[in-house]
């Protein structure tokens, strides 16, 4: 691990109206650390996460990825650092009804200029490495939550990213699946390099992080 | 723009994709058809004139003859002078012009419209030499006369026969199959238009009811410039005075009283309700289609996709839409209007157009010409509603896109 950080948020709030949801909260990721945040429901780990991966703009303060400020950039800008430097997983899957396993990893992909073939191969090999070689072209309706988790995953290695956050991965799946889903994550912090900001509230799964950070009423705990 | 990713939402997406273009198909076929129609209506509308190569007839009617022996003018047909012909193919948008001598002709044995007509011509009953079915038509200055079939089986006449006309005798050259000839011009006895003359100027009994020179006529067929006819029309009336009747393929278009009769903007109307509703409808579908799609356009822009790449997408979805709607709704329009190309209507002839006189048997009942409607879809039709669809769609669609692909992925992907 390299000492110069792969992300940093210096004294990063967010306020909705009157209400402060992240307050002064100064973080940092090492390049290919695996650090996981947790806390209640509530305590502002989720809005954290959309800060720092720059789906949100902080109220005030600063969020630095790969030495690029994400503070104040356009739309389109971050829509691009996203492409080449983020992978994000969601709860809830977030994947498009209608396009195939193999197709929603590849989405990342879709624009840029590349040949369908080599996306194709790009997703297949991702989606072969987390034992879903049988399941490319089924639709997402087809697939278990795990299947569907395993896709989301895959789909947010495709772009080759520096880091990766994920909010809460394995919450909608059961426990057995959970530390599946686990596995693969750790598997491929250790193979890629790649960095992972999780949020979970699962301290059992937490404990299998290098680093967790616990937050409360929108502030960092010890 | 992602080809792959579109075909796999429309196909995936049967419902959506058919209720937005069947939206627009239907804008479109109703489009094609009301316009197709109207332009059909148009056309039959000149049906009794286009036989005459004519756009305009001209008459003038006058009063019933005092005694109906000799040769006297149907009250619908009295005199226009020389003078007054002359005038008239001066005025301005008149490109030809025909003319014609119609009698009724009594003796003491039978009745007989007779028809003077020019022996050359493309405008007017001179094309009247195409209906000739027995025998020939007539050489030009000698005494000869054609016939109409039913009336020479009634009366045993044949080619070569001579009959009596107007104090002399004519002999007769042909038959005419009047089930051919416009209902306008159908007659008993057709003959050089010079004799006609020649018969109406030596009738005390006309000339009591209306003075008539050799040279004078009491029908004019007209072929005018498009653009010139309304003009044309006004200037005729102002010249012949109130009793002119003056019939336009407009005229019979307001006798056929349809919907599309009533006025010459109804079918402008029409298309621009249509046109509303289809923007309205169109706009609802696209709107809802983008609405549906805000969480599916949140995670594109989370993996990376910019606000015009998902904003292109969407709006290329929608085109293609607009693209199988436009197609099936110019199918659609091209299935109705084969049917309503099988509909026959029936175009009233005016009484005062009827050669028939209303005291024979028969002659008091309204005569029509009955044709199939000429409905047709002209290319430039269907390429308006095509491209006007897919204007409408695209704009829609667009502009819609580019709204919603401003979002950002944490307003729909479910934060805390």
């Amino acid at each position: 691990m390299s000492d110069s950080p792969l992300l940093t948020g210096e004294h990063v709030s967010k306020s909705y109206g009157a209400l402060e949801v992240v307050k002064n909260v100064s973080i940092e990721v090492a390049p290919a650390e695996f650090v996981c945040l947790v806390g209640k429901s509530g305590s502002g780990k989720t809005t954290l996460l959309a800060l720092l991966s720059g789906m949100e703009q902080p109220t005030s303060g600063r969020v630095t990825l790969d030495d690029t400020d994400l503070t104040g950039s356009s739309e389109n800008d971050l829509a691009l650092i996203r492409r080449e430097k983020v992978g994000f997983i969601f709860q809830s899957f977030h994947l498009i009804p209608t396009l195939s396993a193999w197709e929603n990893v590849a989405l990342p992909l879709f624009p840029l200029k590349m040949a369908h073939q080599e996306r194709r191969s790009r997703a297949v090999a991702l989606l072969t490495r987390m034992d879903m070689g049988r399941r490319l072209e089924h639709l997402p309706a087809a697939l278990s939550g795990g299947e569907k988790q395993r896709v989301a995953i895959a789909r947010a290695l495709v772009n080759r990213p520096r880091i990766v956050f994920a909010d809460e991965p394995t919450g909608n799946l059961d426990s057995t699946t959970g530390a599946d889903i686990m596995d693969i994550l750790k598997g491929l912090q250790d193979e890629a390099g790649v960095a992972m900001l999780m949020v979970t509230h699962d301290h059992e799964l937490a404990g299998r992080a290098d680093r967790i950070v616990r937050m409360q009423d929108g502030e960092l705990g010890a | 723009m992602n080809l792959h990713y579109l075909v796999k939402e429309l196909y995936h997406r049967k419902t959506r994709t058919t209720i937005a273009a069947l939206g627009l198909a239907a804008g479109i076929c109703l489009l094609i058809v009301i316009n197709a129609l109207a332009m059909a209506y148009r056309q039959a509308a000149k049906a009794p004139l286009k036989d005459f190569g004519a756009d305009v007839i001209v008459q003038r009617s006058g009063d019933v003859p005092r005694e109906l022996s000799g040769a006297v003018f149907p009250c619908s047909a009295v005199t226009i002078t020389r003078a007054e012909v002359e005038r008239i193919r001066r005025m301005p948008g008149v490109r030809e012009m025909g003319v014609a001598v119609l009698l009724w002709v009594f003796d003491a044995r039978r009745m007989a419209i007779v028809l003077g007509i020019e022996d050359q011509g493309n405008v007017g009953p001179a094309i009247l030499r195409r209906y000739v079915s027995q025998g020939r038509f007539w050489e030009a200055g000698r005494p000869e006369v054609l016939v109409e079939t039913a009336y020479a089986r009634q009366f045993g006449i044949k080619p070569g026969d001579r009959i009596p006309l107007g104090g002399e005798t004519y002999a007769v050259a042909g038959l005419v199959d009047a089930s051919r000839v416009p209902k306008v011009a159908t007659a008993n006895i057709y003959l050089p238009l010079a004799q006609a003359q020649r018969i109406a100027s030596a009738s005390t009994n006309l000339r009591t009811v209306s003075p008539f020179a050799p040279s004078d006529v009491n029908l004019l067929f007209i072929t005018a410039d498009q653009d010139k006819t309304a003009r044309l029309t006004s200037s005729l009336a102002a010249l012949l005075g109130p009793k002119a009747a003056i019939s336009t393929p407009e005229s019979f278009l307001k006798s056929l009283g349809t919907l599309f009769a009533l006025s010459d903007k109804f079918a402008l109307t029409v298309s621009f309700i249509v046109i509303i509703i289809t923007v309205l409808i169109t706009f609802k579908s696209m709107a809802a289609n983008v609405s549906e799609r805000r969480s599916e356009i949140g995670i594109l822009k989370a993996v990376g996709w910019t606000n015009r790449q998902a904003a292109m997408q969407i709006t290329a979805e929608s085109v293609c839409q607009c693209l199988i709607g436009a197609a099936v709704g110019l199918l659609a329009a091209f299935w109705a209007v084969e049917a309503l190309g099988l509909v026959t209507i029936n175009i009233p002839i005016p009484w005062e157009m009827s050669p028939s006189p209303h005291f024979l048997p028969g002659g008091g009942d309204p005569v029509f010409q009955t044709l199939r409607l000429p409905i047709r879809i002209s290319a430039g039709l269907a390429v308006s509603a095509v491209v006007l669809g897919l204007v409408v769609g695209g704009l829609t669609a667009g502009l819609l896109a580019r709204h919603i692909a401003r979002i950002k992925p944490s307003e729909v992907l479910g934060y805390e």
